[in-house]
Protein backbone atom coordinates (compact mmCIF):
# COMPACT_ATOMS: atom_id res chain seq x y z
CA UNK A 1 0.00 0.00 0.00
CA UNK A 2 1.45 3.50 -0.91
CA UNK A 3 0.54 6.61 -0.53
CA UNK A 4 0.53 9.59 -2.94
CA UNK A 5 -0.18 13.49 -2.45
CA UNK A 6 -1.54 15.26 -5.11
CA UNK A 7 -1.74 18.88 -5.24
CA UNK A 8 -3.40 21.00 -7.54
CA UNK A 9 -1.40 24.30 -6.19
CA UNK A 10 -4.57 26.13 -5.96
CA UNK A 11 -5.83 24.60 -2.55
CA UNK A 12 -6.26 21.44 -3.37
CA UNK A 13 -4.04 18.84 -1.55
CA UNK A 14 -4.91 15.16 -1.60
CA UNK A 15 -3.61 12.47 0.31
CA UNK A 16 -4.67 8.95 -1.28
CA UNK A 17 -3.80 5.72 -0.23
CA UNK A 18 -3.53 3.35 -2.80
CA UNK A 19 -2.12 -0.37 -3.71
CA UNK A 20 1.12 -0.18 -6.10
CA UNK A 21 -0.76 -1.87 -8.79
CA UNK A 22 -3.74 0.40 -9.16
CA UNK A 23 -4.08 1.99 -12.42
CA UNK A 24 -3.65 5.67 -13.08
CA UNK A 25 -7.37 5.08 -13.68
CA UNK A 26 -8.54 4.02 -10.39
CA UNK A 27 -6.46 6.62 -8.82
CA UNK A 28 -8.35 8.82 -10.53
CA UNK A 29 -11.54 7.75 -8.99
CA UNK A 30 -10.35 7.62 -5.74
CA UNK A 31 -9.05 11.78 -6.27
CA UNK A 32 -12.40 12.09 -7.49
CA UNK A 33 -14.17 10.27 -4.40
CA UNK A 34 -12.13 12.85 -2.37
CA UNK A 35 -12.12 15.84 -4.01
CA UNK A 36 -15.27 16.02 -5.48
CA UNK A 37 -14.21 16.77 -9.00
CA UNK A 38 -15.62 13.92 -11.96
CA UNK A 39 -13.17 11.47 -12.55
CA UNK A 40 -12.62 12.36 -16.18
CA UNK A 41 -12.13 15.64 -15.50
CA UNK A 42 -8.60 15.37 -14.03
CA UNK A 43 -5.54 14.92 -14.95
CA UNK A 44 -2.17 14.04 -13.19
CA UNK A 45 0.80 14.87 -14.31
CA UNK A 46 4.79 15.10 -13.21
CA UNK A 47 6.61 18.20 -14.55
CA UNK A 48 5.32 17.59 -18.38
CA UNK A 49 4.60 14.11 -18.29
CA UNK A 50 0.96 13.83 -18.47
CA UNK A 51 0.52 10.06 -16.99
CA UNK A 52 -1.90 7.84 -18.93
CA UNK A 53 -4.92 5.89 -17.84
CA UNK A 54 -4.27 2.72 -18.27
CA UNK A 55 -0.68 2.03 -16.86
CA UNK A 56 -0.47 0.85 -13.20
CA UNK A 57 1.10 3.23 -10.55
CA UNK A 58 4.20 1.02 -10.28
CA UNK A 59 5.13 1.56 -13.51
CA UNK A 60 4.80 4.85 -13.88
CA UNK A 61 7.44 4.24 -11.15
CA UNK A 62 5.40 6.16 -8.40
CA UNK A 63 6.38 5.21 -5.19
CA UNK A 64 4.90 6.10 -1.38
CA UNK A 65 5.02 9.55 0.09
CA UNK A 66 5.71 11.08 -3.80
CA UNK A 67 4.12 14.07 -4.78
CA UNK A 68 1.80 14.32 -8.23
CA UNK A 69 0.49 17.29 -10.06
CA UNK A 70 -3.07 17.83 -10.26
CA UNK A 71 -4.57 19.55 -13.12
CA UNK A 72 -8.17 19.50 -15.09
CA UNK A 73 -9.49 18.67 -17.97
CA UNK B 1 -14.84 39.62 -31.17
CA UNK B 2 -14.88 36.17 -32.17
CA UNK B 3 -15.55 34.77 -29.11
CA UNK B 4 -18.33 36.83 -28.07
CA UNK B 5 -21.61 36.21 -27.56
CA UNK B 6 -24.34 37.47 -30.13
CA UNK B 7 -25.09 40.69 -28.20
CA UNK B 8 -28.94 40.18 -29.37
CA UNK B 9 -28.81 36.64 -27.90
CA UNK B 10 -30.79 36.02 -25.33
CA UNK B 11 -29.26 34.82 -22.05
CA UNK B 12 -29.72 31.33 -21.30
CA UNK B 13 -30.34 29.81 -17.63
CA UNK B 14 -29.51 33.43 -16.11
CA UNK B 15 -25.85 33.69 -17.70
CA UNK B 16 -24.26 33.89 -21.22
CA UNK B 17 -25.55 31.07 -23.34
CA UNK B 18 -21.29 29.74 -23.90
CA UNK B 19 -20.78 29.31 -20.20
CA UNK B 20 -23.13 26.79 -20.49
CA UNK B 21 -19.68 24.92 -21.33
CA UNK B 22 -17.51 24.58 -18.86
CA UNK B 23 -14.35 27.34 -18.30
CA UNK B 24 -11.73 24.96 -19.20
CA UNK B 25 -13.42 22.87 -22.36
CA UNK B 26 -14.57 26.57 -23.20
CA UNK B 27 -11.01 27.65 -24.06
CA UNK B 28 -10.16 24.60 -25.45
CA UNK B 29 -12.55 25.00 -28.16
CA UNK B 30 -11.35 28.39 -28.69
CA UNK B 31 -8.35 27.26 -28.58
CA UNK B 32 -8.63 24.54 -31.61
CA UNK B 33 -8.43 24.87 -35.24
CA UNK B 34 -11.12 23.98 -36.23
CA UNK B 35 -13.02 26.50 -34.16
CA UNK B 36 -10.69 29.04 -35.53
CA UNK B 37 -10.48 28.14 -39.36
CA UNK B 38 -14.10 26.52 -40.11
CA UNK B 39 -15.97 28.20 -37.38
CA UNK B 40 -15.60 31.82 -37.96
CA UNK B 41 -17.85 34.26 -38.78
CA UNK B 42 -20.81 30.84 -39.29
CA UNK B 43 -24.28 31.89 -39.97
CA UNK B 44 -27.16 29.56 -39.13
CA UNK B 45 -27.60 28.62 -42.89
CA UNK B 46 -23.77 27.50 -43.25
CA UNK B 47 -23.71 26.37 -40.08
CA UNK B 48 -25.98 23.59 -41.46
CA UNK B 49 -23.43 22.94 -44.03
CA UNK B 50 -21.08 22.54 -41.52
CA UNK B 51 -23.09 20.09 -39.66
CA UNK B 52 -23.74 18.20 -42.66
CA UNK B 53 -19.99 16.98 -43.07
CA UNK B 54 -20.05 15.61 -39.50
CA UNK B 55 -19.12 12.20 -39.35
CA UNK B 56 -18.65 11.33 -35.49
CA UNK B 57 -19.88 12.49 -32.28
CA UNK B 58 -18.21 12.93 -28.77
CA UNK B 59 -16.70 15.38 -26.06
CA UNK B 60 -12.97 15.53 -25.93
CA UNK B 61 -10.67 13.06 -26.34
CA UNK B 62 -6.86 12.38 -26.12
CA UNK B 63 -4.37 13.12 -23.23
CA UNK B 64 -4.59 17.20 -23.82
CA UNK B 65 -8.05 16.35 -23.96
CA UNK B 66 -9.07 17.98 -27.57
CA UNK B 67 -12.29 18.91 -27.98
CA UNK B 68 -14.41 17.12 -31.52
CA UNK B 69 -16.13 18.69 -34.39
CA UNK B 70 -19.14 18.37 -32.69
CA UNK B 71 -18.13 20.23 -29.60
CA UNK B 72 -17.06 23.05 -31.68
CA UNK B 73 -20.52 23.15 -33.62
CA UNK B 74 -22.22 23.07 -30.32
CA UNK B 75 -20.31 25.47 -29.06
CA UNK B 76 -20.90 27.74 -32.22
CA UNK B 77 -24.86 27.41 -31.95
CA UNK B 78 -24.95 27.96 -28.46
CA UNK B 79 -22.85 31.50 -29.52
CA UNK B 80 -25.27 32.52 -32.64
CA UNK B 81 -28.17 31.23 -30.50
CA UNK B 82 -30.58 30.29 -33.28
CA UNK B 83 -34.54 30.39 -33.67
CA UNK B 84 -36.56 27.67 -32.10
CA UNK B 85 -37.83 27.00 -35.23
CA UNK B 86 -34.56 26.46 -36.88
CA UNK B 87 -33.09 23.66 -34.07
CA UNK B 88 -36.62 22.24 -34.26
CA UNK B 89 -36.00 21.74 -38.12
CA UNK B 90 -32.40 20.25 -37.44
CA UNK B 91 -34.42 17.67 -35.12
CA UNK B 92 -37.26 16.73 -37.41
CA UNK B 93 -34.93 16.56 -40.61
CA UNK B 94 -34.98 12.63 -41.33
CA UNK B 95 -31.56 12.82 -43.73
CA UNK B 96 -28.75 13.76 -41.32
CA UNK B 97 -28.13 12.00 -38.48
CA UNK B 98 -25.63 14.08 -37.49
CA UNK B 99 -27.70 17.24 -37.77
CA UNK B 100 -30.49 15.35 -35.99
CA UNK B 101 -28.71 14.97 -32.75
CA UNK B 102 -27.11 18.34 -33.16
CA UNK B 103 -30.12 20.10 -32.60
CA UNK B 104 -30.90 17.33 -29.86
CA UNK B 105 -28.18 18.41 -28.13
CA UNK B 106 -28.57 22.10 -28.34
CA UNK B 107 -32.09 21.69 -27.48
CA UNK B 108 -31.21 19.60 -24.52
CA UNK B 109 -28.68 22.66 -23.15
CA UNK B 110 -31.11 25.00 -23.86
CA UNK B 111 -35.14 24.39 -24.12
CA UNK B 112 -37.60 24.66 -21.45
CA UNK B 113 -38.16 21.00 -19.58
CA UNK B 114 -41.71 20.54 -21.75
CA UNK B 115 -40.26 20.84 -25.23
CA UNK B 116 -36.94 18.65 -24.07
CA UNK B 117 -39.33 15.85 -23.32
CA UNK B 118 -42.05 16.92 -25.85
CA UNK B 119 -39.08 16.76 -28.88
CA UNK B 120 -36.61 14.57 -28.02
CA UNK B 121 -39.10 11.74 -27.31
CA UNK B 122 -39.83 11.25 -30.91
CA UNK B 123 -35.92 10.44 -31.56
CA UNK B 124 -36.47 7.34 -29.68
CA UNK B 125 -37.56 5.88 -32.36
CA UNK B 126 -34.43 6.11 -34.76
CA UNK B 127 -32.52 3.22 -34.71
CA UNK B 128 -29.76 4.62 -36.86
CA UNK B 129 -25.67 3.89 -35.57
CA UNK B 130 -23.58 6.60 -35.02
CA UNK B 131 -20.13 6.76 -34.16
CA UNK B 132 -18.83 8.18 -31.39
CA UNK B 133 -15.32 8.80 -29.99
CA UNK B 134 -13.82 8.06 -26.75
CA UNK B 135 -11.59 10.00 -24.37
CA UNK B 136 -9.13 7.92 -25.63
CA UNK B 137 -9.26 8.79 -29.08
CA UNK B 138 -11.31 5.69 -30.76
CA UNK B 139 -14.06 4.83 -31.78
CA UNK B 140 -17.11 3.05 -30.99
CA UNK B 141 -20.75 2.26 -32.46
CA UNK B 142 -23.98 3.82 -30.73
CA UNK B 143 -27.55 4.55 -31.77
CA UNK B 144 -29.45 7.59 -32.19
CA UNK B 145 -31.64 6.29 -29.31
CA UNK B 146 -29.04 5.54 -27.21
CA UNK B 147 -28.09 8.91 -27.29
CA UNK B 148 -31.65 10.65 -27.04
CA UNK B 149 -31.56 8.31 -23.55
CA UNK B 150 -27.97 9.42 -22.46
CA UNK B 151 -29.61 13.54 -22.80
CA UNK B 152 -32.52 12.08 -21.26
CA UNK B 153 -31.80 10.59 -18.58
CA UNK B 154 -28.08 11.02 -17.76
CA UNK B 155 -26.63 14.22 -16.33
CA UNK B 156 -23.31 14.59 -18.09
CA UNK B 157 -22.88 13.91 -22.17
CA UNK B 158 -19.88 14.41 -24.08
CA UNK B 159 -17.98 16.32 -21.41
CA UNK B 160 -20.78 18.95 -20.73
CA UNK B 161 -22.83 18.79 -17.47
CA UNK B 162 -26.39 18.97 -19.05
CA UNK B 163 -28.71 21.36 -16.94
CA UNK B 164 -31.04 20.29 -14.97
CA UNK B 165 -34.63 19.41 -16.50
CA UNK B 166 -37.51 18.09 -13.91
CA UNK B 167 -38.15 14.55 -14.14
CA UNK B 168 -41.05 13.11 -16.38
CA UNK B 169 -43.44 11.86 -14.00
CA UNK B 170 -43.52 15.52 -12.19
CA UNK B 171 -44.22 17.21 -15.57
CA UNK B 172 -47.23 14.70 -15.82
CA UNK B 173 -48.49 15.42 -12.38
CA UNK B 174 -48.45 18.89 -13.12
CA UNK B 175 -50.24 18.15 -16.65
CA UNK B 176 -48.19 20.10 -18.79
CA UNK B 177 -46.85 16.04 -20.12
CA UNK B 178 -49.12 13.48 -21.45
CA UNK B 179 -48.28 10.03 -19.79
CA UNK B 180 -45.34 8.81 -22.00
CA UNK B 181 -47.16 6.04 -24.71
CA UNK B 182 -44.23 4.30 -26.31
CA UNK B 183 -44.04 3.65 -30.02
CA UNK B 184 -43.36 0.07 -29.50
CA UNK B 185 -46.22 -0.71 -26.74
CA UNK B 186 -48.89 -2.12 -29.51
CA UNK B 187 -45.89 -4.46 -29.92
CA UNK B 188 -45.62 -5.83 -26.37
CA UNK B 189 -49.33 -5.72 -25.90
CA UNK B 190 -49.50 -8.09 -29.05
CA UNK B 191 -46.78 -10.20 -27.90
CA UNK B 192 -48.59 -10.61 -24.45
CA UNK B 193 -51.70 -11.64 -26.24
CA UNK B 194 -49.51 -14.41 -27.67
CA UNK B 195 -48.37 -15.33 -24.76
CA UNK B 196 -51.60 -15.85 -22.96
CA UNK B 197 -53.16 -18.34 -25.84
CA UNK B 198 -49.42 -20.01 -25.83
CA UNK B 199 -49.02 -20.93 -22.08
CA UNK B 200 -51.18 -22.29 -18.94
CA UNK B 201 -52.83 -19.61 -16.73
CA UNK B 202 -50.63 -19.76 -13.59
CA UNK B 203 -47.42 -18.92 -14.87
CA UNK B 204 -49.07 -16.15 -16.43
CA UNK B 205 -50.63 -15.15 -13.66
CA UNK B 206 -47.64 -14.88 -11.52
CA UNK B 207 -45.92 -13.02 -14.19
CA UNK B 208 -48.77 -10.78 -14.15
CA UNK B 209 -48.37 -10.14 -10.36
CA UNK B 210 -44.78 -9.49 -11.14
CA UNK B 211 -45.26 -7.22 -14.12
CA UNK B 212 -47.38 -5.36 -11.77
CA UNK B 213 -45.66 -5.30 -9.05
CA UNK B 214 -41.98 -4.33 -10.32
CA UNK B 215 -43.07 -1.75 -12.46
CA UNK B 216 -39.73 -0.86 -13.20
CA UNK B 217 -38.70 -4.10 -15.03
CA UNK B 218 -39.30 -4.13 -18.81
CA UNK B 219 -42.18 -7.23 -19.68
CA UNK B 220 -39.82 -8.97 -22.15
CA UNK B 221 -37.01 -8.96 -19.33
CA UNK B 222 -39.13 -10.81 -16.82
CA UNK B 223 -40.37 -12.92 -19.33
CA UNK B 224 -37.17 -13.74 -20.52
CA UNK B 225 -35.73 -14.93 -17.18
CA UNK B 226 -39.11 -16.89 -16.33
CA UNK B 227 -38.51 -18.50 -19.26
CA UNK B 228 -35.31 -19.34 -19.02
CA UNK B 229 -35.71 -20.24 -15.21
CA UNK B 230 -38.50 -22.48 -16.34
CA UNK B 231 -36.84 -24.37 -19.30
CA UNK B 232 -34.52 -25.39 -17.40
CA UNK B 233 -37.10 -26.96 -15.17
CA UNK B 234 -38.26 -28.38 -17.86
CA UNK B 235 -35.30 -30.08 -19.22
CA UNK B 236 -34.11 -31.81 -16.33
CA UNK B 237 -37.35 -33.72 -16.23
CA UNK B 238 -37.80 -36.51 -18.20
CA UNK B 239 -40.53 -35.38 -20.51
CA UNK B 240 -43.03 -37.89 -20.47
CA UNK B 241 -46.26 -36.69 -19.95
CA UNK B 242 -48.55 -39.39 -18.74
CA UNK B 243 -46.27 -40.18 -16.52
CA UNK B 244 -46.42 -36.25 -14.67
CA UNK B 245 -50.51 -36.14 -15.24
CA UNK B 246 -51.34 -39.50 -13.47
CA UNK B 247 -48.52 -38.52 -10.73
CA UNK B 248 -50.30 -35.15 -10.00
CA UNK B 249 -53.97 -36.15 -10.04
CA UNK B 250 -53.13 -37.98 -6.91
CA UNK B 251 -51.89 -34.84 -5.68
CA UNK B 252 -53.14 -32.31 -2.51
CA UNK B 253 -54.34 -29.63 -2.85
CA UNK B 254 -52.02 -28.18 -0.25
CA UNK B 255 -49.15 -29.91 -1.92
CA UNK B 256 -50.17 -27.18 -4.53
CA UNK B 257 -49.96 -24.73 -1.99
CA UNK B 258 -46.62 -25.60 -1.12
CA UNK B 259 -44.58 -25.82 -4.15
CA UNK B 260 -46.22 -22.35 -4.83
CA UNK B 261 -44.29 -21.23 -1.17
CA UNK B 262 -41.27 -22.71 -2.03
CA UNK B 263 -41.08 -21.71 -5.26
CA UNK B 264 -41.93 -17.97 -4.20
CA UNK B 265 -39.27 -18.20 -2.11
CA UNK B 266 -37.04 -19.20 -3.91
CA UNK B 267 -37.67 -15.72 -6.13
CA UNK B 268 -37.40 -13.80 -3.10
CA UNK B 269 -33.71 -14.82 -3.31
CA UNK B 270 -33.20 -14.25 -6.39
CA UNK B 271 -34.89 -10.95 -5.78
CA UNK B 272 -32.70 -10.38 -2.15
CA UNK B 273 -29.54 -10.77 -4.35
CA UNK B 274 -30.89 -8.11 -6.52
CA UNK B 275 -31.61 -5.97 -3.31
CA UNK B 276 -34.96 -5.59 -3.94
CA UNK B 277 -35.71 -5.12 0.52
CA UNK B 278 -37.89 -6.50 2.58
CA UNK B 279 -40.70 -4.77 2.94
CA UNK B 280 -41.33 -6.03 -0.93
CA UNK B 281 -40.94 -9.43 0.48
CA UNK B 282 -43.58 -9.17 2.94
CA UNK B 283 -45.46 -7.08 0.59
CA UNK B 284 -45.56 -9.91 -1.82
CA UNK B 285 -46.12 -13.06 0.49
CA UNK B 286 -49.35 -10.81 1.07
CA UNK B 287 -50.14 -10.18 -1.89
CA UNK B 288 -49.88 -14.34 -2.41
CA UNK B 289 -52.07 -15.34 0.46
CA UNK B 290 -54.37 -13.17 -0.85
CA UNK B 291 -53.93 -14.88 -4.30
CA UNK B 292 -53.67 -18.07 -3.47
CA UNK B 293 -57.32 -18.88 -3.40
CA UNK B 294 -57.36 -18.11 -7.06
CA UNK B 295 -60.02 -16.28 -6.78
CA UNK B 296 -58.75 -12.55 -7.85
CA UNK B 297 -56.39 -12.54 -11.03
CA UNK B 298 -55.47 -9.61 -12.40
CA UNK B 299 -55.52 -8.53 -15.59
CA UNK B 300 -55.12 -11.18 -18.96
CA UNK B 301 -55.97 -14.10 -16.51
CA UNK B 302 -59.74 -13.19 -15.93
CA UNK B 303 -60.70 -15.57 -18.48
CA UNK B 304 -58.89 -18.21 -17.63
CA UNK B 305 -60.68 -21.22 -15.83
CA UNK B 306 -59.83 -21.74 -12.50
CA UNK B 307 -58.18 -24.42 -10.58
CA UNK B 308 -59.57 -28.19 -11.29
CA UNK B 309 -59.66 -26.94 -15.01
CA UNK B 310 -56.31 -26.42 -15.45
CA UNK B 311 -55.40 -30.05 -14.61
CA UNK B 312 -57.04 -30.87 -17.83
CA UNK B 313 -55.83 -28.08 -19.81
CA UNK B 314 -52.46 -29.38 -20.55
CA UNK B 315 -51.59 -31.86 -17.87
CA UNK B 316 -47.98 -32.58 -18.33
CA UNK B 317 -47.01 -29.37 -19.69
CA UNK B 318 -48.62 -27.40 -17.46
CA UNK B 319 -47.11 -28.86 -14.32
CA UNK B 320 -43.32 -28.86 -15.47
CA UNK B 321 -43.70 -25.21 -16.02
CA UNK B 322 -45.73 -23.93 -13.07
CA UNK B 323 -43.30 -26.11 -10.38
CA UNK B 324 -41.29 -29.23 -9.56
CA UNK B 325 -43.76 -31.80 -10.48
CA UNK B 326 -42.70 -35.13 -10.13
CA UNK B 327 -40.76 -36.95 -7.54
CA UNK B 328 -37.16 -37.15 -8.19
CA UNK B 329 -36.49 -33.72 -9.76
CA UNK B 330 -38.95 -32.90 -6.56
CA UNK B 331 -35.76 -34.23 -4.47
CA UNK B 332 -33.54 -32.53 -5.78
CA UNK B 333 -35.68 -29.55 -5.31
CA UNK B 334 -36.14 -30.17 -1.62
CA UNK B 335 -32.45 -30.92 -1.55
CA UNK B 336 -32.26 -27.45 -3.01
CA UNK B 337 -34.33 -25.71 -0.87
CA UNK B 338 -32.87 -27.19 2.32
CA UNK B 339 -29.30 -25.55 1.15
CA UNK B 340 -31.03 -22.49 0.65
CA UNK B 341 -31.04 -20.97 4.22
CA UNK B 342 -27.84 -22.44 4.97
CA UNK B 343 -26.41 -20.96 1.79
CA UNK B 344 -28.27 -17.64 2.64
CA UNK B 345 -26.21 -18.16 6.28
CA UNK B 346 -22.83 -18.90 4.91
CA UNK B 347 -23.42 -15.28 2.86
CA UNK B 348 -24.20 -13.64 5.81
CA UNK B 349 -20.85 -14.91 7.39
CA UNK B 350 -18.99 -14.10 4.69
CA UNK B 351 -20.47 -10.76 4.73
CA UNK B 352 -19.17 -9.86 8.36
CA UNK B 353 -15.92 -11.61 7.41
CA UNK B 354 -15.33 -8.99 4.35
CA UNK B 355 -12.92 -10.44 1.91
CA UNK B 356 -12.99 -6.42 0.85
CA UNK B 357 -11.02 -5.48 3.75
CA UNK B 358 -13.40 -3.62 5.41
CA UNK B 359 -13.35 -5.08 8.53
CA UNK B 360 -9.80 -4.03 8.83
CA UNK B 361 -8.77 -2.69 12.53
CA UNK B 362 -7.20 0.61 11.61
CA UNK B 363 -10.33 2.72 11.01
CA UNK B 364 -8.50 4.73 8.03
CA UNK B 365 -8.07 1.40 6.24
CA UNK B 366 -11.39 0.12 6.85
CA UNK B 367 -12.53 3.35 5.52
CA UNK B 368 -10.34 3.17 2.74
CA UNK B 369 -11.38 -0.15 1.68
CA UNK B 370 -14.70 0.58 1.93
CA UNK B 371 -14.55 3.43 -0.47
CA UNK B 372 -12.26 0.92 -2.53
CA UNK B 373 -15.30 -1.60 -2.64
CA UNK B 374 -17.61 1.26 -3.80
CA UNK B 375 -15.76 2.20 -7.01
CA UNK B 376 -15.17 -1.63 -7.21
CA UNK B 377 -11.24 -2.11 -6.77
CA UNK B 378 -9.77 -4.50 -5.07
CA UNK B 379 -8.74 -3.63 -1.20
CA UNK B 380 -5.56 -2.47 0.09
CA UNK B 381 -2.57 -4.25 0.50
CA UNK B 382 -1.50 -3.86 3.61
Amino acid sequence: MIEVVLNDRLGKKVRVKCNDDDTIGDLKKLVAAQTGTRADKIRIQKWYTIYKDHITLKDCEIHDGMGLELYYN
Amino acid sequence: MANRTDPAAKSIRGTNPQNLVEKILRSKIYQNTYWKEQCFGLTAETLVDKAMELDHLGGTYGGNRKPTPFMCLVMKMLQIQPEKEIVIEFIKNEDYKYVRVLGAFYLRLTGTDVDVYRYLEPLYNDYRKLRRKLADGQFTLTHVDEVIDELLTKDYSCDIALPRVKRRWNLESLGSLEPRRSALEEDFEEEEEKEDNDQPADELEDRAYEKDYYRGRSPTRERERDRRRDSHRHRDRDYDRDYDRDYDRDRDRDRDRDRDRERDRDRYRLREEKDYGREREGRERDRRDRDRDRGRRRSRSRSRSRSKDRKDYDGGDYRKRHARSSASPRRHGDGHEDDEPKKKKEKKEKKEKKDDGTDHPDPEIAEANKLRAALGLKPLKV
